[in-house]
């Protein structure tokens, strides 16, 4: 270890979470000296995705519940339910390096930013991308009757069709279900779950929220910009209760009640445009393996391959200026006793992190069945998809005590296709805002997602579980000169494109005056791949 | 140059091409760097091609993945040996202690690696014990018996003067399944993943057409 103190490194980066990962990839060919070491043997941070074995250690490292500790943590309050076997199926789980769960996952829109880097910086190619599929909704077993008699009521005024009789059928079986929310105009033109006059106000405004920029457009929700999408909705799009329950649902916001009108519009039209961008029937894409864990390794072996020297198992103990004056360059104390000298030191969230403490409740559980169902093609020619969005709206999820839960979960269903299960079984990754109640009401989900999935004779198990916490924050960075630390991660299941420009600012600060040069362009990169021998045609 | 083709097989008539991914493990000071007979630095290239023609009508393509000195501080990701479907684990025959660092390359890849991976012990600096064989420090036969045991395919390889070099690629191309082939979509039934490929329609990506 000797050979690191040796010589002063342009930049030392602590952790190889999604936001360090990507500075990495991002300074991969700077010519810069850089170290990047992690406290973990593994990469990815707070975006690993880890082995059951992995996760049993990271469970007892982050168990803590005591506030005065866990209060700074990115994870707490951590612990493992197994049901291996014990179960009426007895079924099992298999062998712990047959899992590679994701501590925070996330799906990427295919408009997303982050896509586009990674092709600009050639990056993609290492990452196996698949298709995150439909969007369903949640619907309980008590309000499915009395949805089905509203809808008899408005169905009155409608020619009566067969399909609609059918659907009304299902619907009284008093068992929860899951709605696919038709989120494209080709959709809702062809669904029969929706009345028509409904139909015609959801058309008018999805096309009004495809250019909702235009200047034309602005009058209609400018005004009321700062105010909650649903009452904007309801106001002036006239929709149903049902329907504003899709859409709060396609926003995949954890305060989806609480969403301003300027921001759900954002995230809506986000949705609409990224549909068919790179192939038929999916708007969004999730790296195989493990999600954002695996475009940080990939982006952490780009540093490696430009020179950058990696250590995992190590991290920061403390930094020091030596002298104040000068102030040209910062000592770093690792983890490893050895102190190395560094122009800058960029960091993940760390213990004097101020934030707003806010936290997210998460439930991770592998479960005995395919889920088959949630995972259909529903447009020709699409990809078979992976990953299933299932929301829980406020007032969903029914709680043990008879009252309800009032906050959204948020749900992804991971298929055996991911890579992180084995076949015959899946992954639920629940999320939700922490509050009292919040992880009993994440089990409720959890049990009433299989129950509304469970088919005929088989029902789906829960194997193992995980329960945790996680520190979010829609906080900016902190720049300290010689140091600058990313702040937590917004809670979200989406990717939000706005970290990457603190990505882009720590890269500023790396690059110092050369970023103003012109042949300095942002994570563009030309091929690097396949210098050899078979540059002569054969 | 192209950009990296379709993985898989592919061809005409009667001819078979196919490509798979090779790591390339072992301690820093074994010459590996140079094993790739291309290249001068390990600094630069995400991977390195080798191309094998078998017979007339087969190529074999390997991708070779260097560590890019991950490995120097026990700091390799699960990504790099994923889906790889061969391994060269070099060690140099005139420093008896890299034969264990290899040993212990090989329980790596048995740990983290593909069942159905393909490995291959390679004794490299076979020059140099040509030029003065007393620098000999661990014997043909032990290295032999050892991979016999572990069933590793074995060279001894002289990566400077390219001395059986040909040959162990080509080995390790005769052991590989031909007929169900690529790098990463290898499974039989394993489904295709989405194309972020920025010649795809509708992307508002640059890039010059490789096609």
């Amino acid at each position: 270890m000797e050979a690191l103190s040796e010589s002063t490194w342009d930049v030392v980066i602590c952790g190889t979470g999604l936001q360090q990962s990507m500075l990495a990839l991002a300074l991969s060919r700077s010519g810069k000296k850089i170290l990047h070491v992690d406290p973990n043997k593994y990469y990815g941070g707070p975006d690993a995705a880890l082995s059951l074995q992995e996760l049993e250690g990271w469970a007892a490292a982050h168990s803590s519940s005591d506030e005065q500790q866990a209060g700074q943590a990115v994870f707490s309050n951590s612990r493992i339910i197994r049901n291996d076997g014990a179960g009426k199926t007895k079924k099992k789980l298999s062998f712990p390096r047959a899992y590679s769960l994701a501590l925070s996952p996330q799906i990427i829109y295919t408009r997303s930013e982050l896509l586009a880097q990674l092709v600009s910086s050639k990056a993609f190619s290492q990452v196996e991308f698949q298709a995150v599929g439909s969007f369903y909704i949640f619907r309980p077993a008590s309000t499915a009757a009395a949805a089905a008699a509203e809808e008899e009521e408005e169905e009155g005024e409608e020619v009566g069709s067969e399909e609609g009789q059918q659907e009304q059928g299902q619907r009284q079986r008093q068992k929860p279900s899951l709605a696919r929310i038709p989120s494209t105009r080709e959709d809702v033109f062809s669904t029969t779950a929706i009345p028509s006059r409904s139909k015609r106000h959801l058309m008018k405004f999805l096309k009004f929220v495809i250019d909702y920029e235009a200047e034309e457009q602005s009058g209609t929700w400018k005004p009321n910009a700062d105010e909650p999408l649903a009452e904007f909705l309801r106001s002036q799009f006239k929709l149903n209760e049902e329907l504003i329950g899709y859409i709060l649902a396609l926003t995949l916001r954890l305060d989806a009640p609480n969403v301003s009108t300027r921001e759900g519009l954002a995230v809506i039209r986000r949705h609409l445009t990224s549909m068919g961008m790179f192939g038929p029937g999916f708007a969004a894409v999730y790296p195989k393996w493990g999600g954002m864990g695996e475009i940080a390794q990939v982006a952490c072996r780009a540093q490696a391959v430009g020179g950058g020297v990696y250590v995992l198992g190590t991290g920061v103990r403390g930094t020091k200026v030596p002298n104040a004056a000068k102030y040209e360059e910062v000592e770093v104390e690792l983890s490893s006793d050895t102190v190395v000298k560094t122009r800058l030191l960029v960091q993940g969230a760390g213990d004097n992190m101020a934030t707003d403490g806010q936290k997210m409740s998460r439930l991770v559980a592998i479960v005995s069945s395919p889920l088959d169902s949630l995972f259909e093609t529903v447009v020709e020619g699409a990809p078979l998809p992976v990953v299933a969005v299932v929301a829980f709206t406020q007032g969903s999820v029914p709680s043990p005590e008879g009252s309800s839960f009032e906050q959204p979960i948020l749900t992804t269903v991971h298929s055996s296709d991911t890579g992180e299960c084995p076949a015959g079984q899946s992954v639920i990754y629940l999320s939700t805002l922490s509050c009292p109640g919040a992880s009993e009401a994440l089990d409720s989900a959890l049990s009433s997602l299989l129950e509304a999935t469970a088919e005929e004779g088989e029902g789906a198990e829960c194997l193992f579980k995980v329960v945790y916490e996680q520190l979010v924050s829609s906080g900016t960075p902190i720049d300290e000169g010689r140091t600058f630390t990313f702040p937590p991660s917004p809670a979200a299941i989406a990717y939000e494109d706005d970290v990457l420009s603190q990505v882009r600012r720590a890269w500023e600060k790396a690059m110092g005056a050369s970023t103003k040069d012109e042949e300095v362009e942002y994570m563009v990169f030309a091929d690097r791949e396949a210098i050899g021998d078979d540059d002569v045609g054969s | 140059m192209a950009s990296r083709g379709p993985p898989g097989a592919r061809g005409g008539m009667n001819t078979r091409f196919a490509q798979f991914k090779l790591v390339l493990l072992g301690e820093s000071a074994v010459g590996k760097d140079q094993f790739d007979s291309y290249r001068e630095s390990t600094i630069g290239a995400a991977f390195l091609t080798q191309t094998i023609s078998l017979d007339e009508n087969t190529t074999v393509k390997f991708e070779i993945w260097d560590t890019a000195g991950q490995e120097r501080y026990k700091s390799l990701a699960p990504m790099y040996y994923r889906n790889a479907n061969c391994a060269v684990v070099v060690y140099d025959i005139t420093q008896a202690s890299s034969l264990d660092k290899a040993k212990s390359w090989v329980k790596e890849l048995q740990r983290q690696a593909n069942e159905s991976i393909i490995i291959a012990l390679a004794g490299n600096k076979l020059d140099l014990v040509s030029e003065q064989p007393d620098k000999r420090a661990v014997s043909t036969a032990d290295a032999e018996a050892y991979a016999k045991e572990a069933g590793l395919l074995f060279f001894e390889t002289s990566a400077k003067t390219a001395e059986n070099v040909r040959d162990l690629f080509t080995a390790i191309a005769r052991r590989l399944p031909l007929d169900q082939v690529g790098p990463r979509h290898s499974r039989p039934g394993q489904r295709q993943g989405v194309s972020l490929n920025p010649e795809s329609p509708n992307t508002n990506v640059g890039g010059p057409c490789a096609c």
